[in-house]
């Protein structure tokens, strides 16, 4: 490859050898290591990763199989139905779980549809997460796998299901898991918690651009 | 142990008893001082503002002079004097022979509580002073020499004398050279947020291991009225 | 309000001074971002270790920076995306207005991006008809303010709740309020028809990963998520000296970034972007353009201590832990790029002509290089850049009191002499004058220590 850039990079280079040590320059890189900080072996990581959403204002339910995850989400959605928050159109992810989980609830709503063009007019939007990180609490969200790119963050709420046996212990496993044995993914996204800001006076204001509530159920039974 | 007294030009003009005051304390530890007249100025004025060759120039001197000297250690009562003559090497660095001396010289040049803690291993001076004091951590001292407990361990043990933490203890006090005549205001403004530490810490003096800072917050508290000393860490060690 | 220059730097610091809002401000953000900054790091037993690393990983991208630019642009292509490289500000805005102007672009929505305000972009797009909307809370405060960013991280940090909300109630017809809730939701409104109506989307780029070509964004606000899956084209604006190596190495910048900037363990998103979608019926855009941006960063590669200036991973940490930031703010530099890092990179990239100021605003206390997360050594840079400002541009005079003074501390003699005339001269000249207008000045004394040791 040539180009003015690449040229001046060179010419650039080359003009500083001279004054380079470079033995000093840490030359071969070193193989990185998930490092095991802040995880205690005694939590299981689906815990972990509850405490760890929760201190972001995100919130946490750990269920046990189908019914039971039912059960939460008519639980969340119920209970925000009695807010400004709506609930009563909801877009869902293309996953074929989140539609039967969603004919197992029992709910009252104007409108459930997969991947909606409209999605601006929608309350809430339902996924799940490919993988999710118990240190911080994160959600790995990979588009190779499942439409969730707007309906996971255009509505207001999020609600994701993840398997806790899907939940890596820290960000390095969570980063060397997208690598492994396949092609990078063309858009992934890590979600911590709902949006935030504290563009005014540093005073944090959760619920900007993004949702302004996320809801994780984790699966515990896998 | 012999040490040869790096004074500053500094404490030469303006502070002398820091310098009278470091001879004592060593001295006092069993050091035989010399004191190799021929000193004048580490050249850290240039270098900070910018001057390399003039910096150099007076470099070379400097550690002509100093390699000379039979003593075991250089030592000095300023911090940021002494990470001067540490940068010799960097101000060397493209000529190998005065790079070695650089090095050689640099190697033996020390602060005064560094020498006192690191190399003598003396924790108690034999110092008295009556009265609330606090210490502020000259930033070249603290963050190119790596002194911090070094001086909080001599002033400990100085009998009388109540030692109270500063808030924000590392915080620069605004001085930095040529910078604080330069941004006078700037300058001050910084130096007023140490001022009012030193106010709120309600002490009767203020120490530190740098004239310059002492000048800078000494200025500042004279100028408004304050009682607060302002001294240095030599003047303290030999006080009886 | 017009923007500062760098060439009133002066000035402009002490406008800042007699600001007292400003300056409550800054204690206020500065004190709390150091704060939590601090308290992130020691989060990790490991962060000194971190630290190294991530300052290893830095210099060997840099020293081979051209190797690393040809993989990321390959792995990057082959999965779609367009590079295109810009040699300056001019290069960069034409490619970008081309690329929006091929694709008729009415409404142009933006995130946060430094590299997009060193190019003064916005203005280029308004210029060929478009309209830009900035979508980041701060970024859009201060558009609609017509100012400047005051901060790396927070960049309406110089602005009150109070004119904050007479602003959106001016410009957006909010009631009035000093709610900073509403004030939020107000803003999460009106942007949110930007961003459905918005034919572009134009983003920076924290890091680029040269082994698979990805573009990695970070953020809190969603914003960023918005601008680059809902248009169908997203134009991403790199300096080229964002590079990684590998994707692993993502751990360590994604530990050091957030924790040093805001204090977060991690922001709330991540956009890990490599090239298109693969499908014309997947979601996201149909285009991705990345646009390498030189701008003067190629020449800093000349030199070791130059070269450590495009380490900056742009956290902002060294603003909020630098004394003279913390004084008079970031509009007083005058540059995109404020703070001890500003200090350095500005002169660097803009030439010492106009900008020669800034690296003699310090006072070298070495605090922001205590708190780089990848250890750039700034007040060495800051003295490197003295020493090339100070014998072209120091001034006539200045240069002749270092000639004289060189001369007096050769000699003992001089030097002796030197003591005797300062006596004197001391008390009228007008550095004396900038000392004492704030602070007492000690006398000369009339006995050296050089005298005294004599007796």
């Amino acid at each position: 490859m040539n180009n003015e850039i690449l040229n001046s990079i060179r010419s650039h280079l080359a003009a500083s050898a001279p004054h380079d040590r470079r033995e000093q320059i840490s030359r071969r890189l070193t193989q990185i290591n998930a490092d095991q900080i802040g995880v205690n072996l005694r939590q299981s990581a689906a815990d972990l990763f509850r405490l760890s959403l929760e201190a972001v204002n995100g919130h946490c339910v750990i269920a046990q199989g189908d019914t039971d995850i039912a059960r939460a989400l008519t639980q969340i959605i119920t209970d925000l139905q009695k807010t400004n928050l709506r609930a009563q159109r909801i877009a869902i992810s293309d996953n074929p779980l989140v539609e039967r989980l969603m004919y197992l609830t029992d709910l009252e709503i104007e409108a459930l549809t997969v991947a909606p063009n409209d999605i601006f007019s929608y309350d809430v939007g339902i996924s799940t997460a490919q993988a999710a990180i118990a240190e911080t609490g994160t959600l790995v969200l990979d588009s190779a796998d499942e439409r969730h790119r707007l309906v996971s963050l255009v509505p207001p709420v999020h609600i994701a299901i993840v398997d806790a046996s899907r939940i890596c212990e820290t960000l390095g496993e969570a980063l060397a898991l997208l690598r492994q044995g396949k092609e990078l993914s063309r858009a992934v996204t890590f979600v911590t918690g709902p949006s935030r800001t504290a563009d005014i006076e540093l005073t944090l204001t959760v619920g900007v651009h993004g949702p302004q509530e996320l809801y994780v159920i984790v699966n515990g039974s896998t | 142990m012999k040490v040869s007294l790096f004074v500053t030009c500094l404490v030469d003009q303006l502070w002398t008893s820091i310098g009278v005051s470091s001879v004592e304390v060593l001295r006092g530890v069993g050091c035989e001082v010399e004191f190799d007249k021929r000193q004048t100025c580490c050249a850290q004025p240039a270098f900070n503002t910018g001057y390399r060759e003039e910096a150099r120039q007076v470099g070379r001197r400097f550690i002509s002079i100093f390699e000379e000297s039979k003593a075991e250690a250089i030592v000095s009562p300023s911090g940021s004097c002494t990470a001067m003559v540490h940068h010799y090497p960097e101000l060397f660095a493209d000529d190998p022979a005065w790079l070695e001396r650089a090095n050689a010289v640099a190697a033996k040049t020390h602060e005064l509580s560094s020498f006192l803690i690191r190399v003598l291993k003396v924790e108690n001076v034999g110092a008295s002073w009556n009265g609330r004091l606090t210490w502020h951590d000259a930033c070249h001292g603290l963050r190119d020499l790596n002194i911090k407990s070094e001086p909080r361990t001599l002033i400990r043990n100085v009998r009388g004398a109540e030692f109270v933490e500063l808030e924000h203890a590392d915080a620069c006090c605004g001085f930095g050279g040529t910078f604080s005549v330069k941004y006078p205001e700037i300058s001050v403004a910084i130096l007023d947020q140490k001022i009012e530490a030193i106010e709120r810490a309600g002490v009767q003096a203020v120490v530190s291991g740098d004239a310059s800072c002492l000048m800078q917050i000494g200025g500042r508290l004279s100028r408004k009225g304050s009682k607060v000393r302002a001294m240095h860490l030599a003047e303290l060690l030999a006080s009886r | 309000m017009t923007s500062q220059t760098s060439e009133t730097f002066r000035e402009n610091a002490k406008a800042a001074l007699a600001d007292v809002h400003l300056r409550g401000a800054l204690k206020h953000a500065t004190s709390v971002f150091g704060e939590r900054r601090k308290q992130a790091a020691a989060g990790l037993p490991n962060w000194e270790d971190l630290r190294t690393q991530a300052r290893a990983i830095k210099d060997e991208v840099l020293l081979h920076l051209d190797r690393y630019l040809e993989e990321f642009v390959t792995n990057a292509e082959s999965c779609g995306a367009k590079v295109h490289w810009a040699r300056d500000a001019a290069a960069a805005n034409s490619i970008i207005c081309g690329l929006a102007t091929e694709r008729q672009a009415r409404v142009v929505v933006k995130s946060k991006s430094m590299t997009t305000e060193e190019t003064h972009l916005n203005d280029a797009l308004e210029a060929a008809g478009m309209q830009v909307v900035e979508t980041d809370l701060g970024e859009y405060i201060i558009q609609l303010a017509e100012e400047t960013p005051s901060h790396i991280i927070a960049p309406a940090i110089h602005k009150t709740r109070g004119q904050i909300a007479e602003l959106f109630t001016n410009e957006l017809g909010m009631p009035p309020t000093d709610d900073i809730a509403q004030m939020t939701r107000t803003a999460r409104l009106t942007l949110r028809d930007h961003f459905a109506a918005a034919d572009v989307g134009i983003s920076g780029v924290n890091f680029g990963v040269a082994e698979t070509g990805t573009i990695v964004i970070v953020e809190n606000e969603g914003n960023i998520r918005l601008t680059t899956s809902l248009p169908r084209m997203h134009i991403a604006v790199m300096g080229i000296e964002k590079v990684v190596p590998r994707f692993a190495d993502l751990d360590i910048f994604l530990k050091l970034l957030p924790r040093s900037g805001t204090g977060q363990r991690l922001t709330t998103y991540q956009s890990f972007i490599t090239g298109v979608k693969k499908q014309q019926s997947d979601e996201g855009p149909e285009e991705l353009h990345i646009v390498l941006l030189d701008n003067g960063r190629s020449r800093m590669l000349a030199h070791p201590v130059t070269r450590q200036s495009l380490a900056c991973i742009r956290c902002g940490a060294c603003l909020n832990a630098c004394p003279v930031y913390q004084q008079i703010g970031g509009h007083a530099y005058g540059s995109v790029y404020p703070g001890p890092i500003g200090a350095v990179i500005t002169p660097q990239l803009m030439g010492i002509e106009k900008t020669s100021q800034l690296p003699y605003a310090s006072s070298l206390c070495g605090a922001c290089r205590e708190v780089c997360p990848v250890k750039i050594d700034i007040p060495q840079l800051l003295l490197h850049l003295r020493s090339e400002i100070a014998p072209r541009k120091g001034g006539v005079a200045e240069r002749l009191v270092f000639k004289v003074w060189a001369r007096a501390m050769m000699s003992p003699t001089l030097y002796k002499l030197s003591s005797v005339a300062g006596r004197i001269v001391q008390r009228v000249t007008p550095i004396s004058r900038a000392w004492t207008n704030g602070r007492d000045l000690r006398p000369i004394e009339s006995k050296s220590f050089h005298d005294l040791w004599n007796e």
